[in-house]
């Protein structure tokens, strides 16, 4: 029998209290290593997020924000300003306007009507509307409402939603792959557009055809396809094709301008906003985004740490306090050992082993409980952090993602229909779960161990302050 | 050969200075087995402490083999209590997890001995002193006084020490136990020719040593 044999079995030399002192490092560890899993997989969500995200600025003229009609719109010229900005690698612009379909009922909103005898073209969105989800909160339901109430007539279809842009390969960040036919050019000033399959498909039309928009003839192109629910009900033409047909030449309704690293984001974002003015454009990175939906887990995250920091203090204090116990309550039997001839050494690291043994023993408890709560401690702390954010915006009428359908300048009275599709961005964030890799238990371990010998450190200096006359003293 | 010279030590008190080993002088030989006897508070478990190297004195020498231990560094000192003394403790101290056979073995663990060397010796020793083979594998819980006396003294000699240093070894035992254990110490004192320095206030013990001494005050004097 050694040091380290003899401290080992000195941990077992009090069943009861062994047991008691193994459950309650037990829960600490557990609690520590449940806290670092949850900031590890937090983490890796927030990086998620804002590798989804990308780095793109959106530019739309001030006072725009996709719920309301806006009288300006940028122009061509004022964006080339911001194509010339250093780290700005692309400015996909782009012209929107609403669409009717011809003989096709408008709602009224208020009295007022929103019909435009000019926008109008043959095609018919294929976007259905369920007329029993009318009424819709704008808190967050599924369905379509209209702003400031109003009725719908028999006859009507939805708006089909025109854009003109430079760069026909995405629409307002959403890639289009191309199915059938070919991609326009962003710069040519023909009557092509490009049309969704789900367009073609309700209009019974393919690569070549014709339909009408302006009351001009155009020949389908090209059809695509999006992951963007929105991208479905939208013609997309060249940027200068829009701005001829709908007569708005060099005007521009919104903007996305590539940066060249998500570092430079922001302060390109700042460059922007002053170079434009704020009177001229909204400018919003999506950083801003990102942020928005991060801020929750940067809330766990540090929720996590905090918490992470107590249980190993906890843990410390624990084998402080138990090891303290431990050394006043031999100091007889290290007085007879010191007299006998045990070094100081020798008899702190069987003390010290006594303490390591204690805490392997609490840290594989403390693995366990770790590894099996990580993931719902984890979702439950997301979750209240995520449900608190989404009460606290969803009474602004915010949500998720939508589908906007806006007239984009001009008009009279405002209609959007808009199908809020949940909180998708939430709800993604909310899907968390922990990972206890290997490195991560190893570093757990290790983390033990090491709160072991720190909380060891002041029951040696008792250990090395026992004298060992004092046996002879108390006999 | 143990010879002490002007010993002294005193300790510092709410009511002054109290000197509780006043320049005590005496000379043991080998395989010498002597009592010091002495009321309580007389200084003699302070004398044990100095000749055990677990104080250190105010004045004088103690000189084991020509080897003063008053001027010994702490890591001589270790090395002193583990090679050159062995304690034998009124209230046997042995340590309660660890068997007959085991608490017999840490001497010699600290002193570095292997394993299977310490084993054989401490088995050796504790038949020495009378225990079978089961009482050695049993914890000092499963063992009576005397029995537990007898291990302590096994552990006493375990690194063949020159100089054995027993406080009150009878003190918690039975008188009959108490002769048996006070005649098995004056055996191995011939025997391991160790010098024996046994602390009582039981004079009977003193009947059966070589030499006694009486400490007063502080004051050591050869009965």
């Amino acid at each position: 029998m050694n040091v380290v044999s003899r401290g080992i079995r000195n941990a077992f030399r009090n069943t009861i209290r062994t047991a008691s002192i193994v459950i309650i490092l037990g829960i600490s560890i557990g609690l520590s290593l449940t806290m670092l899993l949850a900031r590890q997989a937090v983490q890796l969500k927030i990086a998620d997020v804002q590798s989804s995200i990308g780095n793109t600025i959106n530019i739309s003229p001030a006072g725009f924000s996709g719920f309301s009609s806006v009288n300006n719109s940028l122009t061509t010229s004022e964006l080339t300003k911001v194509s010339s900005l250093p780290h700005v690698t692309n400015v996909a612009e782009s012209l929107t306007d609403r669409m009717t379909t011809i003989g096709s009922s408008t709602p009224s909103f208020g009295g007022q009507s929103t019909s435009s005898s000019t926008a109008q073209t043959s095609l018919t969105s294929p976007v259905t509307i369920n007329t029993n989800s009318f009424g819709g909160s704008a808190g967050g339901g599924r369905g379509f409402f209209i702003s400031g109430g109003g009725t719908l007539p028999t006859n009507f279809t939805p708006p089909i939603s025109i854009t003109g842009t430079n760069d026909p390969t995405s629409i307002n960040g959403t890639t289009l792959t191309i199915t059938s036919g070919a991609a326009l050019s962003g710069t040519s000033n023909t009557n092509e557009a490009m049309i969704s399959k789900s367009m073609a498909s309700k209009n019974n039309l393919s690569v070549g055809s014709t339909f009408t928009a302006y009351s001009t003839a155009m020949t389908v192109s090209g059809i695509f396809t999006s992951s963007n629910e929105a991208a479905a009900g939208t013609v997309v033409v060249s940027l200068p094709t829009e701005q001829r047909l709908s007569g708005q030449t060099g005007d521009v309704t919104s903007a996305v301008a590539t940066v060249d690293s998500l570092t430079n984001l922001s302060s390109v974002t700042a460059t922007i906003k002053s170079t434009l003015g704020s009177s001229t454009a909204d400018v919003t990175s999506s950083q801003t985004a990102a942020n928005a939906t991060i801020a929750p887990l940067n809330s766990v995250k540090n929720i996590s740490l905090f918490s992470l920091i107590g249980a190993v203090v906890a843990g410390a204090i624990i084998i402080l306090l138990v090891m303290i116990m431990i050394v006043r309550e031999r100091r007889r039997e290290i007085g007879v050992l010191k007299a006998i001839g045990g070094s100081n050494v020798k008899i702190i690291l069987q003390f010290i082993t006594e303490a390591i043994t204690l805490t392997i023993l609490g840290a594989v408890i403390g693995l366990i409980i770790g590894v099996i709560g990580g993931t719902p401690v984890t979702k439950l702390l997301v979750d209240n952090s995520t449900n608190t954010t989404t009460s606290s915006t969803s009474q602004f009428g915010g949500g998720g993602p939508s589908l906007n359908i806006t007239r984009g300048r001009g008009g009279g009275g405002s209609f959007f229909a808009t199908r809020l599709g949940g909180n998708n961005i939430v709800s993604g964030v909310k899907d968390i779960k922990t990972a206890a890799g290997w490195s991560l238990l190893v570093y757990g371990f290790g983390s033990a161990i090491l709160i072991a010998v720190l909380g060891s450190t002041f029951a040696a200096g008792l250990i090395a302050k026992v004298r060992p006359a004092e046996v002879l003293r108390t006999e | 050969m143990l010879k002490v010279t002007n010993l002294t030590k005193q300790f510092s008190s709410g009511g002054g200075p109290v000197v509780a080993v006043n320049k005590v002088n005496f000379k043991l030989p080998d395989g010498c087995f002597a009592s010091i006897i002495g009321r309580s508070g007389s200084g003699k478990t302070t004398l044990l402490s100095l000749l055990g190297a677990l104080e250190k004195p105010n004045d004088g020498r103690i000189e084991v083999d020509n080897q003063d231990v008053a001027k010994l560094s702490d890591h001589a000192q270790i090395k002193y209590r583990c090679n050159t003394i062995g304690f034998i403790f009124q209230g046997y101290n042995l340590v309660p997890n660890l068997t007959a056979v085991e608490n017999v073995m840490l001497p010699m663990e600290f002193a570095g001995l292997a394993k299977d060397m310490r084993t054989k010796r401490a088995k050796e020793l504790l038949e020495q002193v009378g225990l079978t083979v089961d009482e050695m594998e049993r914890k000092p819980g499963k063992l009576s006084g005397g029995q537990q006396q007898r291990v302590a003294i096994a552990r006493a000699l375990a690194n063949k020490p020159k100089l054995i240093l027993a406080d009150e070894p009878t003190g918690n035992l039975d008188s009959q136990t108490g002769d048996m254990i006070v005649k098995l110490l004056h055996g191995l004192a011939k025997s391991e020719d160790t010098t024996i320095i046994a602390v009582t206030h039981d004079l009977s013990i003193s009947k059966l040593t070589d030499k006694t001494f009486k400490i007063d005050d502080g004051v050591l004097k050869e009965v």
